[in-house]
């Protein structure tokens, strides 16, 4: 039976996700949650949304490190040999986690970002071509500088340490800021309205706030 | 224009969390992928959204 990895839980967590219809393979000390696979390749995007939901429905009950998607075993005995080659890491990265959450934060530029191409003018010269190629670096380099500007305000407002935080600025055209955000479930409510006010004060960009999530981006990864 | 909340989810799901190397040979176009991951979703972002899926 081929299975599909779902998530990582300590040992004794996983009879808490005995009704959710995975199969459980359990090492000495932690336990992986997997799925029967039956699905085509290549997966498409309801499989995702489905991984997204089973990870989140377990990390409801119990800390968990997410798998990424995409993970299939031919069966219980290969899942169950890797798994306890690397049980003592997951060990400490779900002490390390306890049952903190992810926020997903997201600085979308109000202008969309998008830039036009350069477009390639007939009548005109290569030296103007190169100009507006040099003009677009231009922007591009402010677009970054503004960027890191506001993530020294997201910083400031989430005041949290360091290693419970990352981010990537500009990872995509419409996109100033992506923040990841390691936290417990009570300081949401207070993080929200920070951020909401910090918003509200920004002109250029829109702050997208999703979560609490399990922390994929906080988990071990090879 | 592209969901942006959407790619952020589809971001986590596809580059980031735990990775167990599974042992089972996806094969596409011929080529034999030991990895798998995001090689096996070859739908792009953008069809997700026009998709329309809920998140």
């Amino acid at each position: 039976m081929t299975l599909l990895l779902r998530a990582i839980v300590a040992a004794d967590d996983a009879a808490a996700a005995t009704d959710l219809g995975l199969e459980t393979v359990t090492a000495t000390v932690v336990a992986a949650l997997a799925s029967p696979w039956e699905g085509t390749l290549p997966a498409g995007e309801a499989e995702l949304i489905d991984h997204h939901r089973v990870v989140q429905t377990v990390f409801e009950r119990v800390p968990c490190l997410p798998a990424r998607f995409g993970s299939l075993f031919p069966g219980e005995e290969a899942l169950r040999m890797r798994l306890g080659e690397r049980e003592r890491d997951f060990a400490t990265q779900l002490a390390r986690l306890g049952h903190r959450c992810e926020l997903a934060i997201t600085c979308a530029w109000r202008d969309s970002g998008a830039a036009a191409p350069i477009a390639i003018v007939q009548g005109t010269s290569g030296r103007a071509y190169l100009e507006r190629g040099v003009e677009r670096t231009r922007e591009d380099r402010k677009r970054e500088r503004r960027a890191e500007e506001i993530v020294a305000q997201l910083l400031g407002e989430l005041a949290a340490d360091p290693a419970s935080i990352r981010h990537r600025t500009c990872p995509r055209p419409a996109v100033a800021v992506s923040m990841s955000a390691l936290v417990t479930r009570d300081e949401i409510e207070a993080i929200n309205s920070r951020l909401e006010r910090l918003g509200a004060r920004l002109p250029d960009v829109t702050i997208v706030v999703q979560g609490p999530w399990a922390p994929y981006t906080f988990a071990v990864s090879e | 224009m592209l969901d942006v909340p959407l790619v952020e989810l589809v971001d986590r799901l596809l580059n980031r969390g735990v990775v167990l190397t599974g042992e089972l040979t996806i094969s596409v176009a011929g080529v034999d992928l030991i990895y798998l991951g995001l090689s096996v979703v070859l739908s792009s972002v953008d069809t997700i959204r026009r998709a329309g899926t809920k998140v």
